[in-house]
């Protein structure tokens, strides 16, 4: 059942991506030539879009939780995410150090590691009775947007090496399986505050990243 | 159990008393030992300012042995993957008091914190507090905040501005390390309350709604979008616009009003003036003339005889109900109760209208009578009276008995039978015919229909006994015609029921003796009441014709219709149908046609009419 959500997943999350980029222009494979192409920085700017909304959601459903799962100050100290291991730059300095290679693999591993969570969780809250529908809709949307950042950091990626900006990432396809090895050992915890601190932490870590990144590669004033 | 329960509830009541006493009894202690609330030192919060680095700042609490400096220390400790353990506040910042520092290299942004407040001395941990660096971002304000004037309203009293700002230095936006959201506050000047704006992450908006009068306090302030941490309020900018004099003047305004207003008069005298007659026929509406259900007046006025025929034809008015109860039907009284035989002749003759010198024909009554002559004075040989054709029968009636003569010898008219005719106002009855005089004065109606009214008096009776022979005998022989001359000198002008009618035939003329046909032969004789004539209303049953001969009453053709007047003779006489004089034995009389009038309408044969019709 698990397995058939996650491909009726994919495939609206496609067909939502598809119509996400939302631009008239078709969609080009691999960098035809002649087709009209979505520019990187339109790519950037959209995948950012993504994760601000995607943050937003997830600080929204974590100060709902709070409500009812009032931590101490205890708890705020030693709390552990399965992503602790995944390791990521702590600061703007160290991020902006790291290579784009790293960073953008970074950040598809840690979209890598949220997907199946946050699948369950929005299930689990499905089955609970006690959850408004809101929530669980946020919850849902939260999901699907992992799903969907993923494909779009993806292509963001692809389109980099593609341009040359970047080296040859691993094989994207041996990429994936990789980080979805790592991801299957962990055993995330199915406490839902701390899942939610968790994924609002590491949604802002996202966010950020994204930001440097395209910071990086497409320089503006003031970057 | 209820001697436990107020048991219990007693000495809840003793221990509250006491302890109630006992406080009392503390608080009476003498005043130089104050007990103070003795505060611990503790963090008061922890700030960053920018996301790289962040503060903490302490409070030493009430004991005055730890207001010294040093005598706490802080200590942290980050849950990241190097499990150092717990260090010192790497930087006690100088100049600030109960400040620690932490610097880039040691702000690890996603990484939770935790700070203790120790004693230097003691092994005692006063406060811990622990977070996360995002999650205790506080941005500067925004600076640069200023307004410029939008626009202004129409009359001078709102205006609205537009409000920029930049970005806190200290706050990396451009390379979107921290994306802001900032939130804008105005008030009235020293008024008390702030009304906020929409936050936004632009760096200006725009405030609607000022007043010119009033001076306005405007204020900014920051925080990282989807935390919840606000910074400082930035400095306030003070607006104030002045009134613009309002350059509309009044003037215009009440000339356009005046204007309005007399334009509007101009327009409703003009409408009144032209529509004058309109408005009067509306206000006053003209009284109705009298008229006739569905007829114009003014064509029975002057109308053709086709015309009026075919109308006629065409409503219903003969209806048989409502002529019923007309009420001016009934105006021939029969004196039943002067009923003797002294005035059978006069009664007779007043029936027959032989010689009514006052014979005036009734104008709404309609008569198509045929008799002869030579039978008038035969009172038995009269009509059958018919109970309900007497209620029709305009000359017929018995609600006067004492109105004798004219009336009464108005009653004998003889409708002249005639076929059934298809027109479906034939079916009326108004029309009695009286076919016999009983010598008791009793006017004897031919039964013609067959749902009769009660009679209402010996007379009814006897007209019913007549009635029933009559009807058997009507039933025979329908198709009877007969005519009854009426003088048309008499000058009156009686209805005329006039229609095309074709008589049966042979019986029309069969009975000679009783004479049904036209009367003319001695119209010296007796001068004939009138020339009427009826048409029968339909071939049912109308039976009123004048036996003068007294015929007995099985003998009573059954004149049930009556006919038109199709011809006047030169004696002046009405000859119905003038085609079915087929019989010879019908008297011969030179018949002058009528001039082209095949069918005459229904309707009063006015005395031009008739002058058309003499010849």
């Amino acid at each position: 059942m698990l397995e058939m959500s996650k491909t009726v997943s994919w495939l609206t999350l496609l067909c939502v991506s598809v119509t996400v980029r939302g631009a008239p222009a078709p969609i080009c494979p691999h960098g035809h030539p002649g087709c009209q192409a979505i520019s990187l920085a339109d790519l950037f700017d959209r995948v950012i879009q993504h994760s601000s909304r995607m943050h937003g959601l997830s600080s929204d459903l974590h100060s709902e939780f709070e409500q009812y799962f009032i931590p101490n100050k205890i708890q705020i100290g030693t709390r552990r995410c399965h992503t602790s291991n995944i390791v990521t730059p702590n600061g703007k300095e160290n991020a902006t150090k790291l290579a784009e290679e790293e960073l953008t693999e970074v950040i598809l591993k840690l979209l890598m590691a949220w997907g199946e969570p946050l699948a369950q969780f929005h299930e689990s809250m499905t089955q609970h009775a006690d959850y408004n529908i809101y929530s669980s809709n946020k919850a849902l949307e939260m999901s699907d947007m992992v799903y969907e950042l993923r494909n779009g950091v993806q292509k963001v990626a692809e389109k980099m090496q593609l341009l040359g900006i970047i080296s040859n990432l691993l094989n994207g396809q041996d990429f994936l399986e990789g980080l979805d090895a790592v991801d299957s050992s962990e055993i995330f915890s199915v406490d839902y505050p701390n899942l939610l601190h968790c994924f609002r932490r590491d949604s802002d870590k996202i966010q950020s990243y994204l930001k440097i990144l395209k910071c990086r590669i497409l320089p503006e004033n003031g970057c | 159990m209820e001697r436990k329960e107020t048991l219990s509830l007693l000495c809840v009541l003793v221990c509250v008393w006491t302890q109630a006493t006992y406080t009392q009894g503390s608080t009476k202690v003498p005043e130089d030992f104050t007990p103070e609330p003795i505060v611990l030192p503790h963090f008061t919060s922890c700030r960053s300012r920018e996301q790289e680095t962040f503060r903490c700042w302490w409070s030493t609490g009430s004991l005055a042995n730890l207001s010294e400096p040093g005598a706490l220390a802080v200590f942290f400790h980050q849950n990241n993957l190097m499990p150092i353990g717990w260090q010192e506040c790497p930087d006690y910042t100088a100049t600030v008091e109960n400040e620690c520092y932490f610097n880039k290299s040691f702000t690890h942004i996603w990484t939770s914190y935790c700070v203790q407040l120790r004693a230097t001395s003691q092994n005692i941990t006063y406060d811990e507090y622990c977070f996360t660096v995002e999650n205790i971002v506080h941005p500067d304000p925004p600076v640069g905040l200023n307004w410029t004037l939008l626009n202004v309203s129409r009359s001078g009293i709102n205006f609205d501005i537009l409000v920029r700002w930049a970005p806190p230095p200290s706050a990396d936006v451009q390379t979107g390390w921290m994306s802001l959201k900032y939130e804008v506050h105005y008030r009235v000047r020293n008024a008390s309350h702030w009304d906020k704006l929409e936050q936004e992450s632009g760096s200006q908006q725009s405030i609607y709604g000022l007043q010119t009068d009033k001076e306005y306090e405007v204020r900014i302030r920051c925080k990282m979008s989807a935390f919840d941490n606000f910074g400082d309020f930035s400095e306030s900018v003070f607006v104030q616009v002045a009134p613009i004099p309002t350059k509309v003047s009044v003037f215009p305004m009440a000339l356009l009003l005046v204007f309005g207003v007399v334009g509007m008069l101009f327009l409703l005298v003009l409408i009144i003036f032209s529509q004058q007659q309109r408005l009067m026929v509306i206000l006053l509406p003209p009284v109705p003339a009298p008229k006739i259900k569905g007829i114009d007046p003014e064509l029975l006025k002057k109308g053709k005889m086709d015309q009026l025929n075919s109308l006629l034809s065409s409503q219903h008015m003969y209806n048989h109900d409502t002529y019923r109860e007309d009420p001016w039907v009934e105006f021939i009284q029969l004196d039943l109760d002067d009923a003797c035989e002294k005035n059978e002749n006069s009664d007779t003759q007043r029936l027959l209208g032989l010689t009514r010198p006052g014979l005036k024909g009734d104008d709404d009554s309609g008569r198509a009578s045929c008799y002869d002559p030579d039978f008038l004075p035969d009172t038995e040989g009269l009509l059958a009276a018919h109970s309900e054709m007497e209620e029709r029968h305009p000359l017929v009636s018995e609600s006067s008995p004492s109105t004798p003569s004219p009336e009464l010898a108005e009653t004998p008219f003889f409708p002249v039978q005639s076929q059934p005719v298809s027109q479906s106002w034939i079916n009326m009855d108004f029309y009695a015919q009286v076919s016999d005089v009983t010598p008791a004065g009793a006017v004897v109606l031919s039964p013609g229909q067959q749902n009769d009214t009660p009679s209402k008096n010996p007379v009814d009776k006897t007209k019913k006994e007549e009635e029933e022979a009559g009807k058997e005998e009507e039933h025979e022989k329908k198709m009877k015609l007969q005519l009854l001359v009426v003088d048309p000198d008499r000058g009156y002008s009686h209805e005329v029921i006039a229609r095309q009618v074709e008589s049966s035939g042979a019986p029309f003329c069969s009975a000679p003796e009783i004479a049904y046909h036209t009367l003319p032969p001695e119209p010296a004789e007796e001068p004939h009441g009138w020339h009427g004539e009826y048409l029968a209303p339909d071939g049912e049953a109308q039976m009123a014709y004048f036996l003068p001969e007294a015929p007995p009453a099985s003998m009573l053709p059954p004149v049930s219709d009556y006919t038109v007047v199709q011809e006047v003779d030169d004696q002046r006489s009405l000859l119905l149908n003038p085609s079915a004089r087929q019989s010879p034995a019908c008297p011969p009389n030179p018949i002058k046609h009528l001039p082209s009038m095949p069918a005459v309408p229904v309707g009063y044969l006015t005395p031009e009419l008739l002058e058309n019709l003499s010849p």
